[in-house]
């Protein structure tokens, strides 16, 4: 039994448990990474990031992305997944291939939509197209429109995902069901809030912890598409992370931020879960 | 309704909503994919072309001849040779490691079992940033900062929650009289996990292969934060440092952007069931 458990256990504990573990430490010291002996400095790091504006700044545009991020792709792919739930052939086709964004990687679907919001890009071009000259901008250089830009162009990928597990969960639940509720007068609406929507909760939970936990630490994405700015507009926690560990090179007050970014997990997880019980214990 | 002259007896109506709704789920989809045919379209016209006309012009010639440049004059082989070093050993250690955890605890039952399993599913809950502070320092210590071995230990280690996930629970769905039986006849726990279980496990195992394909091989962060100099990049680094060097030239970077797509669009659209099964698996029964 030895055998089995030893070497997996010892890689896990190396390179997971025990860095969680010291940066649980690191983050009550002034440690950086330009050597000198590491202090005690309390919970100073703590405080010190609440009251920096860029930090507070960081947690709110990631706690809006959050939010956000569990209500729109998830609602956009259970309602794609409802539409293409048909079973012909032609549809299964179709399918497989509207899956595909979810297998390439974040820098890739970076670069693209870089150059949809380039200038001279797609998004301007179609609203060019449809007379709404008026709203064409530097997507990406604009303050007010880079967050939700980004954003949009996770979404494109998440939709996908969200849409797939939805798919996977309508398909396991029986046509008879529905069918009854129809035959018992209600309309396809009635017969979606109050039959198919409860009995997907489990997916439901699903996705939204997916979803989340992708929200909460997407870095790939919005580092190729602005690398945080214009100026530090779309800093999320862990861009910020990255910028106060490998340019600021303070390894106590990053270790602080980061640990502030994995409680934000956990409160998020934890909340999907017991909702997720709630309701699977309603039916 | 089974019937092959069903269609016939259908109004002419229906025939025609459901071929009319054919077509819309077609532009729908292409519309939806837009931002992959472009890049794909884009890598084959040239530069000259594109700046003049723009990315998103849906004509023009098509060429090869992006793909040759960024085989040629950029270090996309070498790109694509460090991906795959570091992407294949991470996908088989994850998913043996979390093949022998899960097998341990589901048929072994050591004490404190509970307890590991907690404690390694927990990893799937920390962010990478958390982990990276504390690792930066390790692997330097080490002397490993600037080689692939940082993305191949730390993606063996993080993949081990979701590997022991998923296998834990495929082993608990396999009856203990089975393992018993091989038991009784004298085979010993190694023997039973490699010719009796693993076998059996093979659905579980495609997926977590596929699952972890994917994943490893689009990740960034870890080589952005563990690598420097240009020999030991993989490629999704190397798209952003081909991005800064060639900056107007669109056809090269639409190239690199599909070399690099390529392997995990190729390895989901044949193993799409599996894929699918793994991210049902690795969470429902969570």
């Amino acid at each position: 039994m030895g055998i089995f458990l030893a070497p997996p256990l010892v890689l896990f504990a190396l390179v997971v448990a025990y860095p969680t573990a010291a940066a649980l430490r690191l983050s009550f010291t002034d440690a950086n990474l330009l050597g000198g002996a590491a202090n005690w400095v309390g919970w100073d790091n703590f405080i010190d990031a609440f009251g920096d504006k860029n930090v507070r700044h960081s947690i709110r545009i990631t706690l809006i992305w959050t939010v956000a991020g569990a209500i729109i792709p998830p609602a956009i792919g259970l309602a794609l997944a409802n539409f293409l739930r048909s079973a012909s052939r032609f549809s299964t086709v179709m399918k497989s291939a509207l899956f595909a964004p979810i297998a390439v990687s974040l820098v890739v679907v970076g670069q693209v939509w870089i150059w949809i919001y380039q200038p001279g890009g797609l998004a301007n071009a179609v609203l060019g197209g449809v007379r709404l000259e008026g709203l064409q901008q530097a997507w990406l250089a604009n303050r007010s429109t880079a967050l939700w830009a980004v954003f949009a162009a996770w979404s494109w990928q998440q939709i996908v995902l969200a849409m797939i597990l939805y798919l996977a969960g309508l398909s396991s639940i029986p046509d008879e069901l529905a069918e009854a509720a129809r035959v018992d007068g209600g309309n396809r609406w009635q017969v979606f809030r109050k039959v198919t929507f409860p009995m997907l909760a489990p997916v439901t939970t699903v996705v939204l912890s997916l979803v989340s936990i992708n929200s909460l630490r997407n870095f790939d994405l919005v580092f190729a598409m602005t690398e945080g700015g214009p100026v530090r507009e779309t800093e999320t926690l862990p861009l910020l992370v990255f910028r106060v560990l490998l340019r600021e090179l303070q390894q106590g007050e990053a270790s602080a931020i980061a640990l502030i970014l994995f409680l934000i997990t956990l409160l998020v997880i934890g909340m999907f879960t017991w909702w997720g019980r709630r309701k699977s214990s309603d039916l | 309704m089974t019937s092959k002259a069903a269609p016939l007896l259908r109004p002419p109506g229906k025939r025609v909503r459901r071929r009319l709704g054919r077509v819309a789920l077609l532009v729908f989809v292409i519309i939806y994919l837009i931002p992959i045919l472009g890049v794909a379209l884009t890598s084959f016209k040239t530069n000259a072309e594109i700046a003049a006309r723009g990315i998103w012009a849906p004509t023009g010639a098509l060429t090869v001849d992006n793909y040759l440049s960024v085989w040629r004059e950029t270090n996309t082989p070498r790109y694509l040779l460090n991906s795959l070093l570091s992407t294949v050993p991470a996908v088989a250690i994850s998913i043996t490691g979390g093949s022998f955890i899960g097998y341990a605890l589901s048929k072994l039952r050591p004490r404190g079992g509970t307890v590991i399993f907690i404690t390694v599913i927990a990893g799937l809950f920390v962010p990478p940033q958390v982990l990276l502070v504390p690792l930066f320092t390790l692997f330097r210590d080490l002397g490993m900062i600037d080689t692939l071995w940082p993305i191949i230990l730390v993606h063996s280690a993080v993949g081990l929650s979701i590997c022991t996930l998923v296998m834990r629970n495929f082993f608990d769905q396999i009856p203990d009289s089975l393992r018993d039986a091989a038991a009784v006849d004298g085979a010993n726990d190694g023997f039973i996990f490699l010719r009796v279980m693993l076998p059996l496990a093979r659905p579980a195992l495609a997926a977590l292969a596929t699952l972890q394909f994917v994943f490893i091989w689009n990740d960034f962060l870890y080589p952005l934060v563990f690598t420097q100099s240009d020999g030991v990049r993989t490629v999704m680094l190397g798209l952003l440092a081909v991005q800064g060097q060639f900056t107007v030239a669109y056809g090269t970077q639409g190239a690199l952007a599909v070399l690099a797509s390529a392997p995990t669009v190729l390895v989901f659209l044949i193993f799409q069931k599996f894929f699918v099964r793994g991210l049902l698996a690795g969470s429902v029964k969570g």
